[in-house]
């Protein structure tokens, strides 16, 4: 029975050959440098820890290259494909916070804040962590994925795994409560837009 | 909390996904903006994230490719594996069931005779001290059957030893 299916199959080689990847390393390479740093940027502003990105853009890289579905995604095109690297990160963020341990969700760390270029910058990089702080982890995903990257709703749904008709209404309270914190901070940006 | 959308918050956003803003932006759209809670929100919230966006993008640290899609290749590798090996430890299993099975069966069916020896010891013990071929447990061949029950209890135990020694070897 399985003997016969398995064991020539071992002999034969066709366990390393099942193990070939659906993408050769030049194509993923540049599929990486296009979306390696919008990938991070999420990971780094909805966790608030840029070591954790660090750690959760490499396992979504490498759980996008282990899944059938990059050759597909391929044949869709590198947005589908990008979506369903957001997709694999998500759910990792969602493992993460999943855990027992995630104590620090909240907090950001001093030296993410701290790696600044520009005044300018470090601005609004405060301004928007300690706002994202005070929200939930899904409102800051949905609304990094909807302002950041411009996803529609039905390309959220697809991400997030939530419904497409209820994206609008969490999304529309989101931006509501983050756009009053954002002016609270900094009370003259609402006057000038 | 209630929805309530404006009639030009397309238009905004399509302004804000140009790029530009808020220099594409009409004075008519700006003065709209500070009346329009849900426009106005918008606005500052895009434009906060796509800075936000750009600043976090520019601070990112990237690793190699190269290395990401060789740990992919030996995961990918390591899972047909385990794949591979699956049914194999269930066979492993099924046989050292069947083995434990076999040898309880035949312990169960020895008790009998090994209770006959125990009485044939006390009721000879003159025997024992006397002549050492009384040692030989002769009532253990009394019954023609008992030899032919032997062999398969060595069997049974080279054959749960050999299983015992490839699961070691194995997991090693």
């Amino acid at each position: 029975m399985l003997w016969e299916s398995v064991l020539p199959n071992v002999l034969a080689g066709d366990a390393p050959r099942a193990a070939e990847p659906p993408m050769d390393s030049d194509a993923f390479a540049g599929f990486y440098e296009r979306s390696a740093q919008s990938l991070w940027a999420y990971l780094a502003r909805v966790s608030g820890d840029a070591a954790l990105a660090d750690d959760l853009m490499q396992e979504s890289y490498v759980r996008y290259l282990c899944a059938s579905r990059p050759a597909a995604n391929l044949a869709e095109g590198e947005v589908a494909g990008r979506r369903y690297l957001f997709r694999i990160a998500t759910n990792l963020l969602r493992d993460y916070w999943r855990k027992p341990r995630a104590a620090s969700i909240e907090e950001i760390p001093e030296e993410f804040l701290a790696t600044s270029n520009s005044s300018a910058q470090a601005d609004s990089r405060a301004m928007l962590g300690s706002a994202l702080a005070l929200m939930r982890p899904r409102d800051r995903q949905l609304l990094w994925l909807a302002h950041a990257e411009g996803y529609s709703h039905k390309e959220i749904a697809e991400v997030t795994g939530l419904a497409t008709a209820s994206i609008r209404l969490l999304l529309f309270r989101a931006r509501r409560k983050i756009a009053r914190l954002l002016r609270e901070q900094n009370p003259k940006e609402g006057g000038e837009l | 909390m209630t929805l309530s959308p404006c009639i030009r918050e397309k238009e905004v956003k399509e302004l804000l996904a140009r790029g530009g803003w808020p220099q594409t932006c009409s004075p008519e759209l700006l003065a709209h903006l500070s009346g329009c809670r849900a426009c106005g929100d918008l606005a500052l919230v895009t434009e906060t994230f796509k800075n936000a966006r750009a600043d976090a993008a520019s601070a990112a640290k990237l690793g190699s490719a190269g290395a990401l899609w060789w740990r992919a290749q030996l995961r990918r590798r390591n899972a047909a594996v385990e794949r591979v090996g699956r049914p194999i430890l269930g066979a492993q299993i099924f046989a050292l069931s069947v083995s434990l099975f076999i040898a309880v069966g035949f312990l169960a069916l020895q008790a009998k005779d090994g209770l006959n020896l125990l009485s044939w010891f006390k009721h000879r013990p003159e025997a024992l001290a006397l002549h050492l071929e009384v040692l030989w447990p002769s009532a253990l061949f009394s019954s023609g059957w008992s030899l032919a029950l032997l062999i398969p209890v060595f069997a049974t135990l080279a054959l749960l030893s050999g299983v015992v020694v490839y699961l070691a070897l194995e997991k090693q």
